[in-house]
């Protein structure tokens, strides 16, 4: 059974193939069987016409009023004894007249049919006494004057010898030509595979820490070749994530020590010596402040792999975009207040679809960069937020600008702002000092809902934030 | 240290990290719980049913049998024991799994020591909160909370809805230290853990300061660094 069942492709590409090539032959080889056995029974028909019609001619009453057929046109008198017509010559009462040596005295055809041979040559086969096919025609034709019947007929039996023989032929040279088929169809198929074979064995040597090898391909325009793109594509990404993991890791283990150390060593260095109690209590109030920074970091890290997952199992709802903004601007208000920033809205054909995503990620998002603004505005500044629409690639997107008068963004630093744990070595302001989380988080959960956020380049003061969301046209529950 | 007239309870913390259950022990045991400590799954089954505690503080992740199975057999036999969920795994998941087999409240570690005080006392009280009194007073301010008037010795002074909430809330927890988690969560009613508005929460108390504070000689609200606010009265 597990022969039946060939695991490998190319044994099952050559079974196949065989198996579908015999059936064909079958097929084919039947039709013309059939065909050919037609063809060959109207030719023996043909011929027996043109006999008869030869034959009549040669037929004669000598003196003794016994009917005769003409030998005289033999020139060869051996090749008499080639001919195997059968023939049988009756008058109209049924009495028969004239038999060839062929017959060996038996009757052709038995009984008269009615008007047999007059309007057709009635062309029917029968079988003789001793069992023999035969193909068998009528004519009536007068011989000096006296119309006769003449049954002129052929045995089928050299004609089933010759289908015999042919089938014959057919059934030792078809399973000769299957199986050279299927060797062919196998070592083409092996050829054709051999690629595949020597991409699985690289494939299998790719591990975690030579994630840079790649797949050699032999031929990039064919099945294959593609295939061994595509797989080099998926390492290629593989290979990146991997590296981003390996420095978020390292970034994260360092965004966690220093703040470790930092309480570490203020434990030390307190219980070196005795101190009045003031000073355990501002050591203590210190260690307190680093674990609530290590808290946030953890908080921060987490809802990263949230927002990473969120693909799957989030349940979107629908709302609105300034609705959600106008919540967060709600809680910032103090700070605004406090700091006597104006905010200032505009609408330019703001889309009034509502936005479908995780209300509450969105939030943490716009809460992120919003707040950022506010932390980064001069007191007594301006903060514009302008709502329109901008259609990409024939997709309406809500667009939503955050323009800031604070220092803006160092040049070069446009994209990096949006990396894990990046602070900007140009402005120190540890006053300013997060988690350095919350644009890469803000960054995941826009891109997540298929939107972008970037920081607009050529922007005189401050920092514009740009933020592009979907309008999604999907049905979805409303919130 | 202790301010608060003590609260009576039996208190069973189950705990298997020793230095996270001495902390909870000690710190509950200044304020006067009684409190016993149950390191294993099987410990807990037993002390459940020798000391019949009032609240148990249970660890989810215990060698042995897990925080789930003992709150579950709890429930199952019906004890009256209230159950305050603390573990590490943060997750909403995680908080409604506990939250649906029966437990009480759900605490996430790394916790503030202030609101575990709060989220114990509250489940202590057994019955229902209180209905709020007509007026509250700590000192010489006074609040009005049926008709939301707040005055500081009989000068009224005029608050937004949200000092006036925090106020409340403040004063509600008279001589207790509150985190800004507790603050972000019940007065902000913030849900995410990751919302970074501990400095609007800063401005904001300095604001409630200047008004209740500033111009009076008695400061009442006071900042503990590294641990969040307190409104406390002053010591005479």
């Amino acid at each position: 059974m597990k022969f039946l069942r060939p695991t490998n492709i190319r044994s099952r590409l050559a079974i196949w193939f065989v198996a579908i090539l015999s059936t064909i032959l079958l097929l084919y080889i039947s039709a013309v069987f059939v065909f050919q056995y037609v063809l060959l029974q109207r030719q023996i028909f043909h011929d027996e016409i043109q006999d008869v019609e030869t034959v009549e001619g040669l037929l004669y009453f000598d003196q003794h009023g016994s009917l005769q057929l003409e030998q005289g046109y033999h020139t060869h008198q051996q090749s008499r004894l080639l001919e195997d017509r059968l023939m049988e010559v009756r008058d109209l009462a049924g009495n028969v007249l004239y038999r060839t040596d062929t017959l060996k005295g038996a009757t052709l055809g038995g009984t008269a049919l009615p008007d047999e041979g007059i309007h057709s040559y009635n062309e029917r086969s029968t079988t003789l006494a001793d069992g023999t096919r035969v193909l068998l025609i009528s004519h009536i034709h007068p011989v000096q004057g006296k119309p006769v019947l003449i049954r002129l007929g052929y045995s089928m039996a050299p004609l089933h010898d010759r289908m015999l023989y042919f089938f014959f032929l057919l059934l030792v040279a078809t399973p000769i030509a299957l199986v050279a088929a299927g060797f062919i169809s196998y070592s083409v198929s092996r050829r054709a595979l051999r690629p595949l074979v020597s991409m699985a064995s690289r494939a299998e040597q790719i591990t975690a820490s030579n994630l840079h090898d790649r797949i050699v391909v032999e031929n990039p325009d064919d099945e294959l070749g593609h295939m061994g793109r595509v797989l080099n594509h998926l390492l290629e990404r593989l290979q990146q994530a991997f590296a981003q993991l390996q420095r978020f890791t390292a970034d994260a283990a360092h965004e966690l020590r220093t703040p470790l150390a930092s309480i570490r060593s203020t434990g030390e260095l307190t219980l070196q010596q005795d101190r009045p109690n003031a000073s355990y209590r501002e050591a203590i109030s210190g260690m307190l402040e680093e674990t609530t920074r290590l808290n946030r970091t953890i908080d921060g890290l987490l809802l990263l792999s949230k927002a990473e997952a969120v693909q799957c199992d989030s349940e979107p709802t629908s709302f609105f975009l300034t609705e959600l903004v106008h919540e967060i601007l709600v809680l910032l208000e103090v700070l605004v207040e406090e700091r006597q920033i104006t905010v200032l809205e505009e609408y330019e054909n703001a889309p009034h679809e509502p936005l479908v995503a995780d209300r509450s990620l969105m939030r943490v998002a716009l809460l992120n960069v919003l707040h950022n603004a506010v932390k980064f505005s001069p007191d007594r500044s301006v903060l514009r937020i302008v709502y329109g629409s901008i259609e990409r690639e024939g997709h309406i997107f809500h667009h939503i600008s955050i323009h800031d008068s604070g220092p803006g963004i160092a040049p070069g630093e446009h994209l990096r702002v949006f990396e894990r744990f990046f602070t900007s070595a140009v402005h120190q302001a540890t006053a300013f000092r997060g988690s350095g989380l919350g644009l890469s988080i803000a960054r995941l959960i826009i891109d997540r809902n298929g939107g972008r956020i970037n920081f607009e380049e050529n922007v005189v003061n401050g920092a514009k934030c740009c933020i592009e969301l979907p309008i999604s046209t999907k049905k979805s529950k409303t919130a | 240290m202790n301010t608060t007239s003590p609260i009576s309870g039996r208190i069973l913390v189950v705990e298997d990290d020793r230095r996270m259950a001495d902390s909870l022990v000690s710190g509950l045991t200044g304020y006067g719980y009684q409190v016993s400590l149950a390191r294993t799954g099987e410990e807990a089954f037993f002390l459940v049913h020798s000391t019949q505690p009032d609240l148990v503080l249970l660890d989810l992740t215990l060698p042995k049998r897990g925080g789930l199975e003992i709150l579950a057999q709890i429930r199952a036999e019906q004890l009256p024991t209230r159950v305050l969920i603390l573990t590490s795994h943060n997750s909403v998941d995680d908080r409604v799994t506990g939250l649906n087999s029966g437990a009480d409240d759900y605490l996430g570690k790394p916790f503030s020591f202030p609101e575990l005080l709060a989220r114990v006392a509250s489940l202590l009280r057994r019955l229902p909160a209180p209905p709020r009194s007509a007026s509250l007073q700590i000192a010489d301010i006074h609040i009005d909370t049926k008709a939301h008037l707040v005055s500081r010795s009989g000068t009224p002074i005029d608050l937004t809805p949200r000092e006036y909430d925090l106020l409340l809330y403040l004063l509600e927890h008279r001589n207790q230290a509150v985190s800004r988690e507790m603050l972000a969560k019940d007065v902000w009613r913030e849900t995410s853990r990751f919302t970074p508005i501990d400095n609007v929460i800063d401005v904001q108390m300095a604001r409630l300061r200047r008004k209740i504070d500033d111009p009076f000689t008695t400061k009442l609200l006071l900042t503990l660094r590294g641990v969040g606010f307190i409104l406390r009265e002053p010591e005479q």
